[in-house]
């Protein structure tokens, strides 16, 4: 596609993001619930998210079916008042719901499934009511506009710019840093293309290309997005890419997982624990060398017991008065 | 005891065991089995059973009593006065040297009672009294231990024993001998004790015909057998780098020589200080090492720091080999935790006895492997950080492969490393080594394996692995998909070959039917090989004399360029 047709359907896209977008007062109220409440709060809207990227990467499915099944969840949260426990039903109808019109037939796994990966607790029916339901009230038909949306335009529009630099821009790199962002309930609230393009220059200014930052100025002018607007939300975006890029290891939660094994495996799990213990023998010091001569004898009924020569007890005025005592220790 | 038309059956048997010079069990066991059967090793048990003579139940221990000798009743020791109990002690013990025939129910009933109701006596006396044991006790009572417990075992009724499925052969006179292990057990335990004494009683032959008595069937006496090693070990400094080279060779035994499918003989030179001629059938060792590794389990523990150069060697040398015996499922608990205990004693032992398990890891038995694995998660459970470093890269490899096996036991408890808490801190620390051993096999099963039980816990592995470091997870994600990708790539490449080629085929050999009025054609006279094939040469062949010369292996051409280059001579 030509630039002027990408920059085309770039405007076109643009008008209709509106129409995607989460209700903000929603998201605010999301935000501010404390945890333990009877609404979901941020953190537990967050961590269904990852959950929903785990079963993403786990079925093989694309990043543009994440980040639709986030639009659709955080676009139902922000409509509805949902409680916590349903709040995994919502999340996975929302995720087959994006798997069935952004995948092949051949990829898509079933319902059925989807919860028994999942560890979900609720039926196959209800996850058909659910999708139902969400259907619904957004009147979902095939596809959203998202940030994803954005990305693949801008990073055509970059490639046909500049046809040398292919290699510098990695489309995988900004899906996954989109990824890391959507797991964050405050990158809702920002407008797609903006949340779109901040990522892009991020990625620009880390591989230091001028020529691509003039690129992104020349969109975001095309787009008459503000200054402000892209700088409040480049801030904002900056500490999560380096979060997600740290190498520090964050210690996984998985106490919340289920391992469920087979009856004759978790028989046999602990079994060492049930080994009875005779009582430890300390090693003595001095007599074990002693006793390595003692057995070069062969033994014979006649001669008298070899543990009797000299040195192997502390018998008798030979030993020093400390190694007498400790005689006692074994008896 | 000669069966006429079998093989011999013979038994040599010392009268007196504990007069012997040295102490022998000499036995030799043919099978009753024919020699073809034999070769096969796979004989099976019912027709082993049927051929099998039964022997009476005689015991060549009572032949040489003549007549049969009441025993009569000796006053009680508590009702005696104290001048006179040394006396009475004494002779109640020599009265207990008596044997009896317990294979004969009916026989000797009221001098049996007598004595069982005697050592019951002397069990208690020896517990609650202080002040008994005299010197010149020692030898009445060791002997009468020696008496009554030294003998020689009788053959194993059934060769092929299994200690879990089978029931065990008990012993007939265990309601004596019972209360002589007993008394044997309280008497080392008493206060009084001297081992200074008794360690003239008490010595290497002793300790030898102890040994040999765990060849028994029965468990309760191997019970009391472990126990009272356990303290001989604990009580006679002398006797304990002795005990510990007979464990040692019983163990190397074990390893090297009982593999066999009958009964074994075997002969042991030990160090060569020592000759030692000893008779076990398999089935029973796996009884003995099962209570010597109980025993050893408490030596083990009680090493002082640094170790020596001896147990180091036990340990490479008898307890890794140990691993491949055939019957390791009936003492592997025990024999794992010899091995954890030394390497909580020395951790720089880590290193080498991970690599030797690794070494000596079963390839075609999914029993053992669980094993293993099991093993290996103790021994993870108190491994050092620092040690860990050191074998995770040969360790995660094997387990990688662990995971992706298809027999479900085995994937499942490879994956079950991933619910340890410890573990999972270890693998944090080195994520960036072991993540990309792990992650090709987890994303493989994770569409492959059969098992959805399998499958869910993949999911699990997964999902912790990702969230401990994303970033990489990320990375070894998309690089996974790119290398599939590529290989699609090749594959579909492979196929546009193949159809290329098929297309060739065709119109070549239209090509020939037509060229067969002109010169002859030198399709395929570059290619030497004979790729032989068809035989449809034969009608235009006939028909034109001119193209005879057309050789007929050019119908189907060859796979590369020779090909392709050649058709252009057909036209």
């Amino acid at each position: 596609m030509d630039a002027y047709k990408l920059m085309k359907e770039l405007r076109v896209n643009y008008e209709q993001e509106a129409h995607y977008r989460p209700k903000e007062t929603g998201l605010r109220l999301i935000e501010s619930t404390t945890e333990g409440d009877s609404r979901i709060s941020a953190k537990g809207r967050n961590a269904k998210v990852e959950d929903l990227w785990s079963l993403t990467s786990f079925f093989g499915y694309s990043t543009q079916t994440f980040v639709l099944a986030v639009n659709l969840l955080d676009r139902f949260l922000a409509m509805i008042k949902v409680q916590p426990k349903h709040l995994s039903c919502v999340s996975v109808s929302c995720l087959h719901m994006a798997a069935k019109v952004t995948e092949e037939e051949c990829d898509l796994s079933p319902a059925d499934e989807l919860i028994r990966i999942g560890q979900c607790r609720f039926t196959t029916s209800d996850l058909c009511r659910m999708e139902k339901i969400v259907g619904e009230k957004l009147g979902f038909k095939s596809n959203a506009v998202t940030a994803l949306t954005f990305l693949h335009l801008y990073h055509q529009i970059a490639l046909s710019h500049s046809t040398d630099r292919k290699e510098s821009l990695s489309l995988e790199k900004l899906e996954a840093q989109l990824k890391a962002c959507l797991c964050r309930i405050s990158f809702s609230k920002a407008k797609p293309s903006v949340l779109a393009l901040s990522l892009l220059r991020q990625e620009m200014e880390a591989v230091q290309s001028e020529d691509m930052l003039e690129i992104a100025y020349h969109i975001q002018r095309h787009l008459k997005i503000t200054d402000g607007e892209l700088l409040l939300w480049s801030e904002r975006v900056a500490p999560c890419l380096s979060d997600y890029a740290s190498p520090e290891c964050s210690k996984p939660n998985h106490r919340k997982l289920q391992w469920i094994v087979s009856r004759r495996t978790a028989q046999n799990l602990h079994s060492y624990r049930t080994v009875p213990e005779l009582p430890t023998i300390p090693e003595g010091c001095w007599d074990e060398s002693e006793s390595e001569d003692l057995c070069e004898d062969v033994m014979s009924s006649g001669e008298e017991s070899l543990s009797s020569s000299l040195g192997s007890d502390a018998e008798g005025p030979f030993f020093p008065l400390h190694l007498r005592r400790q005689k006692h220790l074994h008896a | 005891m000669n069966v006429p038309g079998q093989p011999p059956f013979v038994t040599f048997v010392p009268r007196q065991p504990t007069d012997c010079s040295i102490s022998i069990a000499l036995c030799i066991k043919m099978s009753a089995i024919s020699a073809s059967e034999k070769v096969d090793g796979f004989t099976r048990k019912s027709m082993r059973k049927a051929q099998k003579q039964r022997k009476s139940q005689g015991s060549s221990q009572y032949r040489t009593q003549s007549a049969p000798v009441e025993l009569s009743p000796l006053p009680q020791l508590k009702d005696a006065p104290s001048t006179e109990q040394q006396e009475l002690f004494t002779q109640k013990l020599q009265q207990c040297c008596m044997l009896f025939d317990f294979l004969d129910s009916v026989m000797d009933l009221k001098s049996k009672e007598i004595k069982r109701a005697t050592l019951n006596e002397l069990v208690d006396y020896v517990s609650t009294n202080r002040g008994v044991l005299v010197e010149s006790t020692y030898p009445e009572i060791t002997n009468m231990i020696c008496t009554n417990i030294f003998r020689t075992l009788p053959p194993s009724d059934n060769p092929d024993f299994d200690p879990e499925e089978d029931e065990p052969t008990l012993e007939a006179s265990w309601p004596h001998i019972q209360l002589v292990y007993e008394f044997l057990l309280r008497f080392l335990e008493n206060p009084d004790f001297q081992p200074s004494i008794a360690k003239r009683h008490i010595d290497q032959k002793f300790v030898l015909q102890l040994l040999e008595l765990f060849d028994s069937e029965d468990p309760r006496e191997r019970d009391f057998l472990k126990t009272i090693l356990h303290r001989i070990y604990g009580k006679f400094l002398g006797l304990r780098a002795f005990i510990r080279k007979q464990i040692n060779n019983i163990f190397l035994r074990f390893i090297y020589e009982t593999e066999h499918f009958n009964a074994i003989m075997s002969i042991i030179n030990i160090h060569d200080y020592l000759v030692h001629v000893v008779c076990l059938s398999f089935c029973t060792v796996i009884c003995l090492m099962r209570s010597c590794c109980f025993s050893v389990c408490s030596i083990i523990n009680g090493f002082a720091l640094p170790l020596k150069a001896e147990h180091k060697q036990f340990l490479m040398k008898v307890l890794i080999p140990l691993h491949t015996a055939k019957g390791l499922a009936l003492f592997h608990a025990q024999l794992a935790y010899c091995v954890v205990q030394f390497l909580e004693k020395d951790p720089t032992l880590t290193e080498p006895v991970i690599r030797g398990l690794l070494k000596f890891w079963p390839k075609t038995c999914s029993q053992k492997e669980v094993m293993f694995l099991g093993e290996i998660e103790e021994i993870l459970d108190v491994i050092e950080p620092t040690q860990f470093k050191k074998i995770q890269e040969p360790l995660f490899k094997q387990i990688s492969k662990c995971v992706a096996n298809p027999h479900f036991q085995v994937a499942e408890r490879a994956l079950y490393f991933w619910n340890n808490e410890y573990i999972l801190s270890l693998i944090e620390e080195n994520i960036d080594k072991v993540l990309p051993i792990m992650f090709g096999s987890l994303y493989r099963i994770s569409k492959e394996h059969w098992n959805p039980t399998i499958v869910a816990l993949v999911y699990n592995v997964l999902k912790t692995l990702m969230e401990m470091n994303c970033t990489l997870f990320d990375e070894l994600t998309s690089s996974y998909k790119a290398e599939r990708q590529r290989e699609k790539k090749k594959e579909q490449e492979r196929d546009e070959l193949w159809k290329k080629l098929d297309e060739l085929r065709l119109s070549s050999a239209a090509l020939v039917q037509n060229n067969s009025h002109g010169l002859p054609s030198v399709q395929n006279n570059n290619n030497n090989n004979n790729n032989n094939n068809s035989s449809n040469n034969n009608d235009n062949q006939d028909t034109r004399a001119e193209a005879a010369a057309v050789p007929t292996d050019n119908k189907v051409p060859d796979a590369g360029v020779a090909a392709s280059e050649s058709t252009p001579c057909a036209k």
